[in-house]
């Protein structure tokens, strides 16, 4: 196995060489590599015009409205995906559709590692959704596991719900237009905000998932104290990744000692 | 076998598609792992398959 780490638009807010060291250590003899901006790494100049048109393809305009694969987009749209592949912009306001998003970054990775042999993670700031049939309506996502996989900084943020109060006083805070960032501050412990400086210690155990779908096609974990918890609140992501009493499970553990030791 | 991955041998000759619409998974957002090479289904959708071919299927799954 060797895990291969790329930045996809997260540079100030991450420190991916540190997530190396930690998965370095967490999985002994395993080749850690961090790659920086896929795009840059793997893709001619000529080919930006078409991996920015379809990413501004994955593009969802209503979250009740699932997107079709191969949907046109308008030319300011592709525009804007050219200026983000090249790093001349930021990720901001935009939802697509994480399994879409995927596999477009599935193309850019070469047909050699494409395998489970091979863990390629993504660091993004995009946010992404992926699609319920059961209730027809998008739902914000942490990550998405597949080759490769995908971690939102964004998404860390948005996608698991915050504490019930944080919503009411929400309410009251903009009928009284109040300055939300107090309110921020009220709940500075139990949610995680943009340019947080836990974020980076947090994405440490989603890489882990990742690193799991890999070796056992399951990514988390039914144990709320281990990194590899699916969280949907805001409070569990915190207490998985920061404040539990041990970082994984027993039988995370017994399985990450295991690799240790060959 | 890996958790989450299911592994399939193939009973008759069929391709990917037949396959893949005979196990409901025509628009379920996996891969497929066929001879040790990762593919989504529609980039070999008419690729055929002989009885006793195996074919993994491996689940994208979102997480948050």
């Amino acid at each position: 196995m060797e895990i291969i780490l790329y930045d996809e638009g997260t540079a100030q807010e991450l420190d991916i060489e540190e997530i190396a060291r930690y998965l370095a250590q967490k999985m002994g003899k395993v080749r850690v590599e961090v790659r920086g901006n896929p795009f840059a790494f793997n893709l001619s100049q000529d080919k930006v015009s078409d991996y920015a048109r379809k990413i501004a393809g994955t593009k969802i305009q209503e979250v009740s409205q699932k997107i079709l694969s191969g949907q046109e987009p308008l030319y300011g749209e592709i525009e804007y995906e050219k200026r983000r592949i090249l790093g001349k912009t930021r990720s901001f306001g935009i939802l697509y559709d994480g399994f879409h998003l995927l596999r477009i970054f599935c193309e850019i990775m070469s047909r050699e590692e494409s395998s489970l042999e091979f863990v390629h993670i993504f660091f993004t700031n995009r946010l992404f959704a992926t699609w319920d049939d059961s209730n027809k309506r998008y739902h914000l996502r942490t990550s998405v596991y597949g080759i490769p996989s995908i971690i939102s900084t964004t998404g860390l943020v948005e996608a698991p719900a915050k504490p019930r109060e944080y919503y009411l006083l929400k309410q009251q805070y903009e009928r009284l237009g109040k300055d939300l960032t107090e309110l921020k501050d009220r709940f500075r412990e139990s949610i995680i905000d943009y340019e947080d400086k836990r974020l980076t210690e947090v994405t440490k155990g989603y890489a882990m998932q990742a690193v799991f779908y890999s070796l056992t096609g399951a990514p988390f974990c039914e144990d709320k104290g281990c990194r590899l918890y699916n969280a949907h609140w805001q409070e569990e992501l915190i207490f998985a990744q920061l404040w539990g009493e041990y970082e994984f499970c027993g039988r995370h553990t017994r399985i990450l000692e295991g690799l240790r030791k060959k | 076998m890996k958790a989450s991955i299911e592994e399939i041998a193939v009973k008759e000759d069929t391709t990917i598609k037949a396959l893949m619409d005979e196990l409901q998974l025509s628009s379920a957002p996996i891969l497929l792992e066929v001879s040790g090479e990762i593919f989504y289904p529609d980039e070999i959708e008419n690729r055929r398959l002989r009885r006793g071919d195996k074919v993994a299927v491996i689940p994208l799954i979102a997480g948050g």
